[in-house]
């Protein structure tokens, strides 16, 4: 059954490495100690919601032309890209009737390996936890305003679109 | 580029792709009155013709109409292929 209440929201844009797993777990984005109770959930004043789905997106090590990747490059609209991220988190939310929804979406110069971005949704079932969180990730890789350019061979390309759901 | 005296000052911003191929990333520009975003695609030489398919505008930094009326102090912008996550 839907929640009533509006969910909680957490939007957050990275200009260094951050690591997803510290933020689930409350520590930050960088880790460290002193981990909230109840994780990123605890954080917010929620109590241990019966169902979380996650997402962890990372650099891939190759570029789209099958060279090795020297770097992921993010650039972003400050302010919309915030924006946008708020609005579209809110609808799905809503849509789905869940609890909470992190994002956390780097920006810059990523290296291959490093987390590119983090969605989180806390849902009293599995399936609005799994359905918020895969809808959202969709939504925000077409409708927040980023842009990825791949550096391979010291030479930069701009990314025209997405990879494929797989 | 300016139309004297007519008051409507835009902020024009170009992102990622289109702003390397403009060459700027950011311009005040005075219009006549009624300039569309598609309007100004043209006028600035962006690119040949209509703004592609591909291309969005954001006006007041939330997406809109191409073809709707600039306001006085609008920021304008156009995104090329979006590719987040």
């Amino acid at each position: 059954m839907a929640d009533a209440r509006p969910a909680l929201l957490v939007v957050r844009l990275h200009a260094e490495p951050f690591d997803p797993l510290a933020l689930l777990a409350g520590t930050g984005p960088g880790g460290g100690s002193g981990a909230h109770p109840g994780g990123w959930c605890g954080g917010l004043g929620l109590d241990s919601p019966a169902a979380e789905a996650h997402f962890i997106g990372r650099v891939r090590g190759t570029a789209a032309g099958g060279g090795v990747l020297e770097a992921l490059e993010l650039e972003h609209y400050p302010g919309m890209t915030e924006r946008q991220l708020q609005v579209l988190a809110q609808a799905c939310a809503a849509r789905h009737g869940v609890a909470a929804v992190l994002v956390a979406h780097r920006v810059g110069r990523a290296l291959p390996g490093e987390a590119l971005v983090l969605v989180a949704v806390a849902a009293d079932r599995r399936g609005p936890a799994q359905r918020c969180g895969g809808e959202l990730l969709e939504a925000l890789k077409h409708e927040a305003p980023f842009w990825k350019r791949e550096w391979s061979g010291g030479v930069g390309t701009w990314v025209e679109g997405n990879t494929p759901l797989g | 580029m300016s139309v004297a005296g007519t008051g409507l000052t835009v902020q024009v911003r170009l992102f990622a792709s289109l702003r390397e191929r403009a060459g700027w990333d950011a311009r005040r520009i005075e219009l006549a009155a009624g300039t569309t975003p598609e309007g100004l695609w043209r006028q600035l030489g962006l690119g040949d013709g209509a703004i592609p398919a591909t291309v969005r505008v954001a006006v007041n930094q939330a997406f809109a109409d191409p073809h709707q009326p600039l306001a006085p102090g609008d920021e304008l912008a156009f995104l090329p292929p979006i590719s987040g996550g």
